[in-house]
């Protein structure tokens, strides 16, 4: 069945079985209603051919005539032309929804393989020549990587907080955003210098940018993945060590949700998303699945790069986790969030100031990408 | 055995057979073949009567077991009920009078993805273009796939065959330029964005990555007028608000970072009238106004 017509059909609210009402509308182009009654006589008769003639004419006359193109629809069918059939009761459908009989006989026919109607020839606008070349030059570089597997191609690198949020402060003062920052430019260099991933970074320099600026950044280039650098913090100082987290519904555990509403804590939750009751919507399917599939990628990621931080750094893992980010959850593509360490613990404080530790903990998370 | 039932069983018999016309009673037309019920069923369905069309095609079926278009509608009625499996059940008793019915193959490849079985789902679609090489939506469903399983040539090629099977199609349209944007093949995107919107003016989605398209290249204008016709569309779409805060939000800091206070300022400006809640504009804006 025609997709987008099953969508209608499955959302409309209202229709009444046959136009009736609209009969009167026939009476303005005489001409057509003659010719449609003479077409509907001649299918009675089953002198469908004879039939399909009259009623061009009759549509001719009045091109808006739902009814005219119903009967269009019937003499085809008769003459077992199922494809232009179907487009002939389509057009009524399209000009009168509430239609219901044209609905199901569309929908009867394409329950099974019909044959097509060929499209005309037409020249191409320049838009369209520029698309040819395009292709023509990029799906072989495309198709001769096939086999390769999934590839990282465009990444998004986002340093947390910055400019007025300055997230967690250390006990001697070293600033969350601060830290973040280093190891997004650090990050940003080795992949630009691999010269195998693009990056982007949502924030260059001590500004603030807005939680839904930054995914909008990684859905502005499309990218494949969005990695979201933190530095954690806890009022017991002994907490230590780096942990991986990935967006999930509901929080992996209650520390996770700490963690969680400890990030989202500068913005006030947008509405939930609202659903209609009762309506099967293909691309909500689809979307949810998709969405489902992030999920699991992201989980994946957080595994990989938690394992490349634990073998790499000297910080105790932490595992990963999962929780409600709002940062996360409106990106379109697998996303994850790091927490490489505890400013709030001094030790660690003081060794996440030094230069070649941040390089160690860019290196890692480089890692994980290439 | 009793040669006349005590009236007590009498009664109970009647009260048992009552309930059960309530309950599962006939479909509400005076006609009784088929076809008419089917169509009551089928009309009950567009108006989303939805018990009403289920009597009527249950009444299809129990006088004709072997109809596979009544089979299909129930189908989609317990679909719409959120019974999926009694659904499934349908679609596959069709697939099983009749294999060709693409259409019963395709609703069990649509349940699939549902219950997250994408390789079932794959199979099922596939199974589709092998007995019909014009069916767009199989091609559809399987570019879909394609693109899950991050495959850009593959998702290319099947989304190119949905829309040449079926050009009236915008999801189709958008589901191909999003693969081509993905694959940075810009044009060709720009192309099917815009087919997508020549079907569907109010296809937001479509505008807000033609947007991008534009912001890309390094022009916020069209940019920014593209979202704004998204909202214009749908003043709540969350992704044109926050597309449009971010376009000025960046030309007010490029501003403020060259030294254009009242550039900055007017730019801020707009990031709060687009979107009232913005912290960064709220935050520059109270820094760089006197009082
Ligand atoms: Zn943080």
């Amino acid at each position: 069945m025609h997709r987008r017509y099953f969508l209608k059909l499955l959302s409309k609210g209202a229709f009444a079985s046959l136009g009736f009402l609209s009969c009167f509308s026939y009476l303005r182009a005489e001409d057509s209603l003659e010719y449609a009654l003479k077409g509907q006589d001649l299918i009675q008769k089953k002198r469908y051919k004879d039939a399909i003639a009259v009623l061009k004419k009759a549509i001719a006359a009045d091109p808006k005539s739902d009814w005219a193109f119903g009967l269009l629809g019937r003499a085809y069918l008769g003459d077992d032309k199922k494809a232009e059939s179907v487009a002939a009761f389509r057009e009524a459908v399209r000009l009168n929804p509430d239609d219901s009989y044209s609905r199901m006989v569309i929908e009867k026919i394409t329950q099974k393989p019909i044959p097509r109607i060929k499209d005309k020839k037409r020249p191409l606008t320049p838009l369209e020549s520029s698309a040819h070349m395009e292709e023509a030059s990029m799906l072989k570089r495309i198709r001769s990587k096939k086999g390769l597997g999934y590839q990282l191609r465009r990444v998004v690198i986002d340093a947390g907080h910055g400019g007025f949020d300055s997230g967690a402060v250390g006990p001697s003062g070293l600033k969350e955003k601060d830290v973040t920052l280093d190891l997004a430019l650090r990050l940003d260099q080795k992949l630009k210098q691999s010269g195998r991933i693009k990056s982007f970074l949502t924030r260059s320099g001590d500004y603030y940018v807005p939680l839904s600026d930054r995914t909008v950044t990684a859905n502005q280039f499309q990218a494949d993945l969005f990695v979201s650098l933190h530095i954690n913090a806890n009022q017991k100082r002994s907490a230590k060590g780096s942990e991986t987290y990935f967006c999930s519904e509901k929080a992996s555990s209650a520390e996770a949700h700490k963690v969680a509403a400890l990030e989202n804590s500068v913005l006030k939750f947008d509405e939930p998303y609202k659903k209609k009751p009762g309506y099967i919507d293909i691309e909500e399917i689809l979307f949810k699945f998709e969405q489902t599939l992030y999920w699991n990628e992201s989980s994946r990621f957080a595994e990989v790069f938690q394992q490349k931080l634990e073998s790499h750094l000297p910080f105790k893992s932490r595992g990963v986790h999962s929780a409600n980010f709002y940062v996360l959850r409106r990106a379109k593509m697998p996303s994850i969030l790091l927490e490489t360490g505890f400013v709030s613990n001094p030790e660690e404080e003081a060794v996440l100031k030094q230069p070649g530790f941040r390089e160690k903990i860019a290196n890692s998370i480089a890692m994980g990408l290439l | 055995m009793p040669r006349f039932l005590p009236s007590f069983y009498i009664f109970l018999f009647l009260l048992v057979a009552a309930a059960f016309i309530c309950m599962a009673g006939p479909c509400e037309t005076a006609a009784s073949d088929v076809d008419s019920i089917i169509f009551k069923g089928a009309d009950y369905l567009y108006k989303e009567q939805l018990e009403k069309a289920e009597k009527c095609f249950k009444e299809a079926v129990r006088l004709d077991p072997k109809n596979e278009f009544a089979h299909n509608k129930l189908g989609i009625v317990y679909a719409k009920q959120m019974r999926f499996d009694d659904a499934f059940k349908e679609f596959l008793l069709v697939t099983k009078l009749d294999g060709k019915n693409t259409f019963a193959h395709k609703m069990i490849g649509i349940l699939y993805l549902k219950k997250g079985e994408m390789n079932l789902a794959f199979d099922r679609f596939n199974s589709i273009v092998k007995i019909d090489p014009n069916n767009a939506d199989a091609y559809y469903f399987i570019g879909a796939i394609y693109n899950f399983r991050h495959n850009q040539a593959k998702a290319i090629e099947y989304l190119k065959k949905a829309r040449d099977a079926a050009s009236h199609e915008a999801d189709t349209h958008y589901r191909l330029a999003k693969a081509f944007h993905n694959a940075d093949m810009v044009e060709n995107a720009m192309l099917e964005y815009q087919r997508a919107l020549e079907i569907k003016p109010a296809y937001t989605k479509a505008l807000n990555e033609i947007g991008w398209i534009y912001y890309n290249r390094g022009d916020p204008d069209k940019a920014i007028s593209a979202w704004k016709k998204t909202l214009k569309i749908n003043n709540r779409d969350r992704d044109a608000v926050y597309n449009i805060a971010k376009a000025y939000n960046d030309l007010a800091l490029n501003a403020a970072k060259s030294g254009n206070r009242a550039e900055a300022i007017k730019y801020w400006k707009k990031v709060i009238s687009i979107n009232p809640g913005n912290k960064a504009a709220k935050y520059y804006l109270n820094k760089m106004l006197p009082g």
